[in-house]
């Protein structure tokens, strides 16, 4: 009875321990069943490919969320580096490049705006992007007159294959972010920045007694998270040749739930930078199976949602039950 | 040196006035500029728009009073507009196949308390941060709603449901008196009972409500099943308001339920979140909203000036604080 007890006590314990990883290949699995086209190679790398903008998100949203803050206005440093890399092309005649960078530098604008309230004003992150999301929503409908999109259509063969194009066959888009995804790494798990940055969200009092120069590194982070952002507004607007106000508010929840995620499988609780691509690619991987089994839209919306909710539920679970 | 202690507290009183001081100098400049602004009819049309937010808020304030108020790792439920919204989609869409009004509402009302309750298991239980659970549960809630009214606006003309709107008593709206009792219920049952202090107890300082005896985690989850049925009553309101349910209210309603609740700490001695204060915040920023419509101001720059404003109040309220 009660070795029976114990047994069944330790295979809780096992599911929870691997769970995360159990839950990934159970949907994995069902997904392939359902429909063999999943497993093809082609839509292996559409779902990478299709995770690109929102990977590119979640890692600017990593490092605040590393800090121990939260930015809510992650899409608007997007929407930004669109509409000055489209406008500096359409209407300045720019070449692709120098367009790129203004998209970056107008994605910089939100970061350092982010910064001045949170740092200078010293108000919470979270209301500090919250206003900065309804002041960036309100001055792109102001400039685009109520939020119409703005289209280019003889952008530069080079700037549409920041969508489009190929490197060695791997999609751009893949190729940009898996190399932001790297520097990331380095730089966050690596470096000795990256300990400063850990320190100052873990125990911050500790971090302004150690030394470590707190308001510069946050004005730094807010402005590197806005600028990855931007990158990302870039290949969106590279892939449909147009700036489309507002847009980037649409990454926010997903990029949210994947750094969560990736905080949930680590031991300590902590965003990372590894955890952060699980939870994209997980999140890729259930919108891309749920399209294929062909369900209705709002079916699929809702199941996507539910599947989220338990995901977290579980790696929080598996976190505590790693730790305890 | 005694005149230096006694400035202090004079200096931080004059500071800590000024996020109000602004809100009333907004309304007074909005007053001189559109002449029908102060009107008993205009007022009441003021009053009549909060309503919606107001209920969220009054729930919001209990989750944040009974979890502590920093944002990220303390209480906090974003999913009260999704729950609300769940409301009016069942109520709409089983009043458009014909049920009665009160099966409608005992439908609406079981799954809105489903949300309370997972909201509470996910956040004691698996121990999951409020924040990350009520976001993801947000996105699912919304997810379900959609499938259940398939994503489409459904009219309502039950005169029980239009009355909140349309019936007066004593020249006083019906909604309004309905919604001032849940108001004052509420404030009694947060200030005035041995639940509600305890509830208070158990937000300012977990582990020391913890060391006296009180059971924290059913408190909070007590607070989370207030605010789904706050959400569930802002349902019929918003059915009213819009004459039925139509998709994508959630949005809106969960940005102006955080800017009116954390607003409103602003407005508290103490800055913290109170009842009154989320109440007063709900209904000045929808003043707000209303007048500058009234002065003919564009509504592109009406997400400009809600952003600005809560940058104004919380910059002032951080440095009343800091002059503490």
């Amino acid at each position: 009875m009660s070795s029976s007890a114990t047994r069944q006590n330790h295979l809780v314990q096992i599911f929870l321990r691997f769970g995360f990883l159990i839950v990934f290949a159970v949907f994995f699995v069902l997904f392939a069943v359902w429909n063999p086209v999943f497993l093809q190679g082609g839509n292996l790398l559409n779902i990478v490919e299709g995770s690109a903008i929102l990977l590119i998100m979640a890692l600017g949203l990593t490092l605040i969320v590393a800090t121990g803050g939260i930015d809510l206005s992650i899409g608007i440093a997007l929407d930004f580096g669109a509409a000055f890399a489209v406008v500096a092309m359409s209407s300045y005649g720019l070449d692709w490049f120098s367009a790129a960078c203004a998209g970056i530098i107008g994605g910089s604008l939100v970061g350092l705006f982010n910064a001045l309230l949170v740092v200078g004003l010293r108000i919470s992150p979270f209301l500090a992007t919250l206003s900065t999301f309804f002041i960036g929503s309100s001055v792109q409908r102001i400039f685009t007159n109520g939020g119409g999109p703005i289209s280019y259509r003889r952008m530069p063969e080079e700037f549409r294959n920041l969508a489009l194009g190929d490197v060695l066959g791997v999609p751009t888009e893949a190729v940009i972010a898996t190399v932001l995804a790297l520097i990331y790494f380095l730089v966050l798990e690596r470096s000795i920045w990256g300990r400063q940055i850990h320190a100052i969200g873990m125990q911050r009092s500790a971090a302004i007694v150690a030394g470590i120069r707190v308001n510069r590194i946050l004005i730094l982070c807010f402005v590197c998270a806005a600028m990855t952002c931007a990158v990302g507004g870039l290949i969106a607007a590279a892939n449909i040749r147009m700036f489309t106000p507002l847009s980037g508010f649409s990454y926010l929840l997903d990029a949210i739930a994947a750094v969560f995620i990736g905080a949930a499988l680590h031991p300590r609780g902590r965003p990372n930078v590894l955890g952060t691509v699980a939870g994209v690619l997980f999140l890729g991987m259930i919108a891309n199976g749920l399209n294929l089994m062909g369900l209705n839209f709002n079916t699929k919306d809702a199941l996507q949602g539910i599947i989220l909710v338990s995901a977290l539920a579980l790696a929080v679970a598996q976190r505590r039950a790693r730790s305890s | 040196m005694q005149a230096d202690v006694r400035g202090g507290p004079r200096l931080s009183e004059i500071v800590g006035f000024l996020p109000l001081v602004i809100f009333v100098g907004v309304l007074v400049y909005i007053s001189l500029n559109a002449p029908n602004f102060v009107t008993v009819r205009n007022l009441e049309l003021v009053l009549m728009q909060s309503l919606p937010v107001v209920l969220v808020c009054v729930g919001l304030a209990a989750v944040v009073m009974a979890g502590g108020d920093d944002v990220v790792s303390g209480g906090i439920d974003l999913s009260i507009p999704a729950t609300a919204v769940l409301s009016a989609g069942i109520t709409a869409q089983m009043l458009s196949l014909d049920y009665s009004l009160l099966s409608c509402a005992l439908a609406a009302l079981l799954a809105c308390l489903v949300v309370g309750v997972i909201n509470a298991l996910l956040v004691t239980r698996v121990g999951m941060t409020p924040l990350l659970t009520t976001l993801a549960m947000f996105v699912a809630v919304v997810g379900v709603n959609n499938v259940i009214t398939s994503s489409r606006r459904i009219n309502v003309d039950h005169p029980w449901i239009i009355a909140l709107r349309g019936t007066e008593i004593g020249s006083i709206p019906l909604g309004i008196i309905l919604v001032a009792a849940i108001v004052i219920i509420g404030y009694f049952a947060m200030h005035h009972t041995r639940w509600g202090l305890n509830l208070q107890a158990a937000g300012g300082s977990k582990d020391a409500a913890e060391i006296s005896g009180i059971g924290v985690n059913l408190l909070i989850s007590h607070s989370f099943v207030v605010a789904a049925l706050t959400g569930y009553v802002c349902g019929f309101f918003l059915l009213a308001r819009g004459s039925g349910s139509s998709p994508g209210v959630q949005d809106n309603l969960m940005l102006e339920m955080v800017l009116a609740t954390f607003l409103g700490a602003a407005f508290s001695p103490r800055r913290v979140v109170t009842m009154w204060g989320a109440v007063l915040g709900a209904v000045l920023v929808a003043a707000i909203s209303i007048g500058f419509k009234s002065m003919g101001v564009n509504v592109f720059w009406t997400g400009l000036i809600k952003g600005s404003l809560i940058v104004v109040v919380v910059a002032f309220s951080a440095i009343s604080q800091r002059v503490r």
